[in-house]
């Protein structure tokens, strides 16, 4: 087990160095810099802006700059804000994209199971039939579309939810929901399927036959059994909602990181650029080897290190 | 417990949260006190210091919050700032102001003229990495400072006690007034900017105010802040709103939805909303002093475009060929309209007569539409150069309102017998820097004056300088130029004469070809009153805003 982790990590460290590397080349091809009014700039003036952002040095120099940097947790300045610091920015934008993240996650996967097993329960009735119907609506819409349409009726037309903006729990209801709908509709399936399965095998007939209720059978018997490989899902999803859905944030007016990741490119905003595709892929890495370690400690089938013990 | 309840339970769990959560959401509603308002921005607030500040939004709210010697008011007339009474120099070149006493910083400091030597000198200073250091550009060695010739301290500022401040200049500037009502050269307080070093003016907190209002609740990245009353302000009486709240929505609808649902009292409209608010009482629309133009490339690495370029009977079939109406109303439909010139329109007024600058300096044939002139100029155009094909790339940005505009004027050109045009479309900045390099055939350019006189827009075509991306070339145009800024700086109605000449030569040479001037449509609630606006440098001035 701690040879397999020191493995894991080694190779996540791995992984985010190239990530790193491959990001700061990539951005350095692109064209544009910090200064805003080139031609009007006298050369002493445009070398101390330069010279603020590191960029009057060599490129393989900045590189190890930047890569020392990541180590000892800065990320650089951004273009866009002057002297705003990539790790204040990361840092302050990230909260309201990991509660709504969070949010989501719990409300997708909460009503996703109840769907899913209505699903299987209720298999080939109307019941169903509804429940695939709203969880493929739910894959097949896209969250901004959604987004739009709760705005315009729950919050404008309805006047129930704030239309837009970041005051409060009531601001998060309609964010939330928006991007609750697909991993709601991903569990839903996924349950579906699996229950399905889990309700016909044998130890579902003894159930019965013992004389156990419905909701005995379901509850401690089919959905325990299901859940197992939910987990598997649930790391790529966390991590999906949790780095920011840059279109929901945008139209809800959400200080989040997505959206801030989206205005960083329109802007050119290379260090920030950066920061953020280095932030997302550690999160991203950290919450699948996260996964593969849950998945062992429920699961005794899976075992971690291939040599047995 | 069965299923039944189970599904129960959800829904009425659902249910309550959905209500509860209504009940929360009903505390906030605009305009219902009296002297409250709630605005919104389009992007973020980058910047709260006065030296680093380069957009419209820090400008906007470095405008409300603070104030320089002089207030922009209407029409970009100047109105007493911090300077009580100001006195000038026979030459034009020494400028004495006499400041307020009671004028005071929101930390309780007295507003003093070492804060202007202070402020001017750190923007001037190369270290401080300014980027419009070059609008002191004229002030006694500002160059010579921002090329590091000379030490910061020899900037042609002087204090004489704390409430004399003495201004002496390289050559005497007619629009010199008009500028110390722009944020650059407001006063900076040393303290503070030292006790914060580089955190001054990332957020609300680490930055002080001595204008109508000051701010709080920025993070320096956050979307919202408000702009509070400022009860240190020296005129306090006059400013009447107890707090406008601010909040960044960059979704044209989202802003739309917040509007119709009165939480705020602001919103910029995207083309396609125009269309059905355009009779809303709330409907206003802000003109910028920003002209949209072609520039073409007489030093077009591709020879036979260069000498096509350089012919007159070419350059205006290109423009004749516009249709800039249609272009206007259809394409754009934003509230901008037809450019009547390079300079922008509501820009300057005519110190004698009050006429408009485009007025006085209208050339209709370089801004028509003429579709028959335009094949037969180009025609003889071609004749004259030996030529019977030209293939012209045209250079934009790649916005969708950018690729727009290209295929727009590309359909327009093609009319054109034997013209083919291919379009660029480019992110803004490599627009820039090729447009710089000279790197293009033609490109749409767009410029904003940095101040309200027509010079911020005649001074860029002139040869040599730095953003004449075509290389128009006049001797007329520079002379006139060059008189405008120099030997008739202190005679307002030559230099008026000079600019409308050299605006007329640009014209009807055909030097640039103008397309629009930008406007931006917005709803304003029409109970918002006493905001005033203008076309260059912060978009407006709150200090009189009321709501009725």
């Amino acid at each position: 087990m701690r040879k397999y982790l020191l493995k894991r990590i080694f190779y996540l460290f791995l992984t985010l160095f190239i990530v790193a590397t491959v990001t700061f080349f990539l951005m350095k091809l692109m064209p544009g810099t910090p200064l805003q009014n080139e031609a009007k700039l006298t050369p002493s003036e445009k070398a101390a802006i330069l010279a603020q952002y590191g960029l009057d040095k060599p490129v393989w120099l900045q590189y190890f700059i930047y890569i020392g940097g990541i180590f000892k947790g800065s990320l650089g300045l951004s273009f866009q804000f002057s002297d705003q610091a990539v790790s204040y920015i990361i840092g302050s934008r990230m909260g309201p994209s990991m509660q709504l993240g969070g949010q989501a996650l719990i409300v997708g996967i909460i009503f996703g199971i109840i769907l899913g097993a209505i699903g299987a329960i209720r298999k080939d009735t109307w019941a169903d039939r509804l429940a695939t119907v709203l969880s493929i609506l739910g894959i097949a819409v896209p969250s901004f579309v959604l987004a739009i349409l709760l705005q315009y009726y729950l919050g404008l037309k309805t006047g129930w939810f704030p239309v837009a903006g970041w005051s409060g729990f009531a601001y998060t209801i309609l964010p939330t929901l928006a991007l609750a709908a697909s991993p709601l509709a991903e569990t839903a399936r996924f349950i579906r399927t699996d229950m399905v399965d889990v309700l016909s095998s044998d130890y579902i007939e003894l159930a019965k036959a013992k004389g156990l209720s419905k909701f005995g059978i379901v509850y401690h018997h089919a959905l325990r059994n299901s859940l197992i490989p939910m987990v598997t899902l649930i790391g790529p999803l966390a991590a999906a909602l949790m780095t920011g859905s840059m279109v929901v944030e945008n139209i809800f007016s959400v200080p989040g990181i997505g959206e801030q990741f989206v205005k960083s490119i329109l802007v050119n905003d290379y260090p920030t650029i950066m920061g953020v595709t280095i932030f997302y892929s550690a999160l991203l890495c950290l919450l699948l080897l996260l996964t593969d370690i849950v998945y062992g400690i429920i699961d005794p089938r899976i075992r971690l290190s291939g040599n047995g013990d | 417990m069965n299923f039944k309840t189970v599904a129960k339970v959800t829904v009425v769990a659902g249910a309550s949260v959905l209500f509860l959560a209504a009940c929360g959401s009903n505390k906030s509603t605009s305009s219902s006190a009296k002297n409250t308002a709630n605005w919104t921005e389009s992007a973020e607030l980058p910047t709260m210091d006065i030296s680093k500040s380069t957009d419209v939004v820090s400008s906007n709210a470095l405008n409300n919050t603070n104030e320089g010697l002089y207030r922009l008011g209407k029409n970009g007339k100047v109105t007493p700032g911090i300077a009580k009474s100001t006195t000038v120099s026979k030459d034009g070149k020494t400028y004495t102001f006499t400041l307020r006493k009671n004028a005071k910083w929101s930390n309780g400091d007295k507003v003093t003229a070492k804060d202007f030597v202070y402020g001017w000198q750190r923007t001037v200073n190369p270290k401080t990495a300014s980027q419009y250091a070059y609008l002191y550009s004229g002030i006694k060695n500002a160059d010579d400072i921002a090329n590091g010739k000379k030490p910061v301290s020899s900037l042609g500022i002087k204090a004489d006690g704390d409430y004399k401040l003495t201004v002496t200049l390289d050559k005497p500037i007619a629009y010199f007034d008009k500028l110390m009502g722009f944020i650059n050269f407001f006063p900076q307080n040393e303290k503070v900017v030292k006790k914060y070093g580089s955190k001054y003016g990332t957020t609300s907190a680490a930055m002080v105010y001595n204008g109508p209002y000051k701010m709080t609740g920025w993070t320096g990245t956050n979307l919202s802040w408000t702009l509070k009353k400022n009860n240190d302000y020296w005129d306090k009486k006059n400013v009447k709103m107890s707090a406008i709240n601010y909040q960044v929505v960059k979704d044209a609808s989202t802003g739309l939805n917040l509007f119709n649902s009165n939480k705020i009292d602001f919103t910029t409209l995207s083309n396609e909303q125009v269309k059905n608010y355009k009779n809303d009482k709330n409907y206003l629309v802000r003109k910028t002093a920003s002209t949209f133009y072609v520039e073409l490339n007489r030093n077009d690495s591709d020879k036979t475009l260069a000498k096509a370029f350089k012919n007159q009977k070419i350059r205006e079939a290109l423009s004749l060929a516009i249709n800039r109406k249609s272009y206007v109303n259809n394409t754009l439909g934003n509230g901008s309209t037809v450019s009547k010139g390079y300079v922008s329109e509501d820009l300057a007024k005519n110190p004698t007569t009050g006429k408009d600058f485009t007025s006085d300096a209208y050339v209709a044939s370089a801004v028509e539409y003429d579709q028959a002139k335009a094949k037969k100029l180009f025609k003889e155009g071609m004749k004259e150069i030996g030529e019977t094909k030209l293939n012209i790339k045209l250079l934009s940005d790649d916005t969708d309102g950018a690729k727009k505009s290209t295929e727009y004027i590309q359909g327009a050109w093609e009319k054109l017998p034997g013209l083919t045009v291919t379009n660029q479309n480019v992110p803004f900045k490599t627009r820039l820097s090729r447009s710089q390099a000279g790197n293009f055939d033609t490109v749409i350019s767009a410029w904003n004056a940095d101040f309200t006189d027509p010079i911020s827009f005649l001074s860029l075509f002139t040869s040599d300088n730095s953003y004449n991306n075509g290389k128009y070339n006049s001797a007329a145009y520079d002379s006139a130029v060059k008189k405008a800024e120099g030997a008739d700086a202190n005679n307002e109605t030559a230099r008026w004469a000079d600019m409308v000449a050299a605006e007329k030569q640009l014209m009807n040479d055909q030097g640039v070809i103008p397309i629009y001037q930008q406007a931006t449509a917005t709803l304003t609630r029409n109970n918002v009153k006493g905001i005033i606006y203008n076309t260059a440098g912060s978009n407006y001035n709150l200090k009189y805003m009321s709501v009725k």
